[in-house]
């Protein structure tokens, strides 16, 4: 005979099993969650795009490997935005509608990420701008929804002109990419300069697109400038490095690069890398977490040509890293509280590898961290170690004031709710 | 005065871009004049032209054994020769490749082989990341041309005239054959009346071959040259085939000097917009087309193309 007791005691065991096979079942079953990534693979920033993309990949893999995030696998669907802000616009409401993704990241042109974001923006998506460092990303074209990683070119200019004037002279040319993070970057030196007494002798507008800068480079010589200020990015500023660099023009000028992505320059002589340039990350930086992040990568990606990771890698994994993290942290993937978790996010430099604590600018959504100017490393044998870092300055010492005025963010009521 | 002198240095500067820009479209002319079909293609082999000649001249030797030292040790300028011979010859074998799959679009409409030959395009370009990777890369010039000179107070790059220089070499030597061998003339009388010619006994399919290979191999070598200024980059040819369609449309279809005319002039508009108007650089040859199609439709030294039938 068999007692109540036991009775009960089996029911209890058979409903616990059953709810631990149905919860098992579910979590085995759970649906994976999809991020779309908005990397350009064609056009003036392919390079630079691949490589955000590496990043990425990077920063989901780990993730998967422990689980995934909230014990949901992590998909992803790549789309190229071909260097294009109508494909941006196009690419973005494809992934949204179609794609079903939860989640955007990715760019490097700033008109790109402009274009992403307002769809992101009408449709709620939470959309990270790895990349692209036009002043008014975190400015003007903020979002509630976008979150920019990288430094900007407001960041970059306050790191070096004020040396730049003291150390080379006042007469300064700029030379600015014809578009929209080439006009807003020479529009901050423009104004940092002029306010440290330089004066400003011309500005010459370089066509998105221009191969051949001889025409340029003559004028530049008839102006005769003591310091050039340079805003001209992707495959633009490759013909340059390489035209100025058949001039040895390099030495001649003190030429002052906004900011140098690694992608652009890995693997090019020396001669070429000319000027003093602003990056966020190096991978020969003496921090902890260094060396065995450049393994990880070397490890993941052993075919890869750029065989050390660069700042626009870095940028790419850190913002995917800290997404995933902050959809931790809120234990949801409800778009609210996930830019909740992003705005008040923190890194220590130990963590994030760089000399001071990084942090998320409630107001602007932009990273607010060290960076870095840095010249040709000409003394050095090693192929791959081509910077030689000159400076540090802290995020408060760079900060963009101006976007905190010129950026307005939507209200969370007018920001759609999204979980997905 | 003032003004002169400091025009001077932008019109030469002009000219010598000029003569890169005839560079760059002398293969595309062959091809359109002799075979009637744009070769969108161009910038590709352009690209593949370039990355054959930067393995040539600067390999990776690893695995290559005593050979590759040897090679390695041969001074940088005969590794230059060698790229710049070896390189369009293969391209060559390519474009002739590119031109047997084109067969079965002959005769039909002009949209089957613009078709095949941007398909061709994108399987070249794949194939240039797979082999060599997307990030850029350097073609090495020898120490000879590498460098600077000061003439009136500028600084002039010794490479540029060099190519400058080494493209009129090349538009004389196509002139010479297109215009003092027996090869020529078959070519010439091919773009004009290819049944007269295949009438006359002239292997029709052989001369397609030759021409396609031809204008490929011209294609290659426009892409060594041009690649040490314009730097190296798997879609680097998607900056070639425009400018290069614009000029000998602008030369007027099928004309050697018109391809060669409107080079230069394309060179010394970009050259002198992008000294003073350098936001309009880029827009100034397109709007030098539009003058010059608005008053002659086919070109400054255009005839009736066969491309109108």
């Amino acid at each position: 005979m068999v007692s109540k007791n036991f009775t009960k005691t089996t029911r209890v065991l058979a409903a616990g099993m059953a709810f631990a096979a149905i919860t098992a079942g579910s979590a085995v079953a759970a649906e994976p969650l999809i991020i779309g990534l908005t990397s350009d693979a064609s056009g003036q920033y392919a390079n630079s795009g691949a490589s955000d993309r590496r990043g990425m990949q990077m920063a989901i893999a780990e993730f998967n490997a422990k689980g995934g995030v909230l014990g949901r696998e992590i998909k992803i669907v790549h789309i190229d935005t071909e260097t294009t802000p109508a494909t941006g616009s196009r690419v973005a409401e494809r992934m949204i509608s179609r794609e079903n993704v939860g989640f955007m990241i990715g760019a490097v042109s700033s008109g790109v990420a402009n274009a992403i974001s307002q769809v992101a923006q009408k449709y709620g998506v939470v959309y990270l701008n790895t990349n692209s460092s036009s002043p008014t990303e975190s400015g003007k074209n903020c979002h509630r929804v976008k979150f920019v990683w990288d430094g900007n070119g407001k960041n970059f200019a306050q790191a070096a002109v004020k040396n730049a004037i003291s150390s080379y002279g006042k007469d300064w040319l700029l030379l600015t990419n014809d578009y929209v993070w080439g006009h807003n970057t020479s529009k901050a030196t423009r104004q940092l300069a002029v306010s440290h007494g330089a004066k400003i002798i011309d500005e010459i507008m370089v066509p998105q697109g221009t191969r051949d800068f001889s025409a340029t480079l003559l004028k530049v010589q008839q102006k005769n400038p003591k310091v050039i200020a340079a805003a001209v990015g992707g495959d633009d500023l490759k013909a340059l490095r390489q035209q100025v660099g058949q001039l040895d023009m390099g030495a001649k000028y003190a030429w002052i690069n906004n900011q140098q992505d690694w992608p652009d320059v890995y693997g090019l002589p020396m001669k070429n890398l000319f000027g003093v340039f602003g990056t966020t990350w190096y991978y020969k930086l003496d921090l902890p977490g260094v060396d065995d992040f450049v393994k990880r990568y070397q490890a993941m990606y052993p075919d890869t040509k750029i065989r050390v990771p660069g700042n626009v890698f870095y940028n790419g994994y850190w913002a995917t890293r800290s997404l995933l993290e902050a959809i931790e942290t809120a234990g949801t993937t409800n778009n609210h509280a996930v830019i909740k978790q992003l705005e008040k996010l923190r890194i220590p430099a130990a963590t994030r590898m760089q000399h001071d604590d990084a942090y998320m600018d409630a107001k602007t959504h932009q990273m607010q961290q060290t960076v870095y100017l840095a010249t040709a490393n000409t003394g050095s044998n090693d192929k791959d170690d081509m910077f030689r870092i000159l400076s540090n300055s802290s995020p408060e010492k760079v900060a963009d004031m101006a976007a905190q005025s010129t950026c307005n963010l939507e209200s969370f009521a007018d920001t759609p709710v999204v979980t997905r | 005065m003032d003004i002169i002198l400091n025009l001077l240095p932008h019109i030469i500067n002009g000219l010598a871009l000029g003569l890169l820009f005839a560079l760059i479209a002398l293969g595309f002319m062959l091809i359109v004049g002799v075979m009637e079909l744009i070769n969108l293609a161009h910038g590709s082999l352009f690209a593949l032209g370039a990355y054959i000649a930067m393995t040539l001249i600067d390999p990776n030797i690893a695995g290559w054994g005593s050979f590759g030292v040897w090679y390695m040790e041969l001074s940088l300028t005969l590794r230059y020769v060698i790229g710049l011979a070896l390189a369009p010859a293969f391209v060559a074998i390519v474009g002739m490749g590119l031109e047997i799959c084109m067969r079965r679009t002959y005769g039909k409409k002009a949209e089957y082989g613009l078709l095949l030959t941007f398909g061709a395009a994108l399987v070249i370009e794949e194939s240039i990341r797979i082999i060599w990777g997307s990030s850029e890369q350097f073609l090495p010039v020898p120490e000879m041309v590498s460098g600077a000179f000061i003439a009136g107070g500028m600084i002039y790059s010794n490479y540029r005239f060099f190519a400058a220089g080494f493209g009129i070499f090349m538009i004389a030597l196509v002139w010479l054959f297109l215009e003092k061998t027996p090869y020529g003339s078959i070519i010439k009388a091919g773009a004009h009346d290819s049944e007269m010619v295949r009438a006359l006994g002239v292997n029709l399919t052989v001369l397609r071959l030759m021409v396609f290979g031809l204008g490929a191999s011209l294609s290659a070598v426009a892409g060594v040259i041009l690649t040490p200024i314009w730097g190296l980059r798997p879609h680097v040819g998607v900056d070639v085939v425009i400018p290069a369609f614009l000029i000998i449309v602008l030369g007027g279809i099928g004309s050697f000097w018109g391809a060669v005319v409107a080079g230069i002039l394309v060179g010394l508009v970009v050259g002198i917009f992008g000294a003073y108007a350098s936001e309009w650089s880029l827009m100034s040859m397109y709007i030098l087309l539009i003058i010059v199609i608005t008053f002659r439709t086919r070109g400054l030294f255009g005839k009736k193309s066969a491309l109108e039938n």
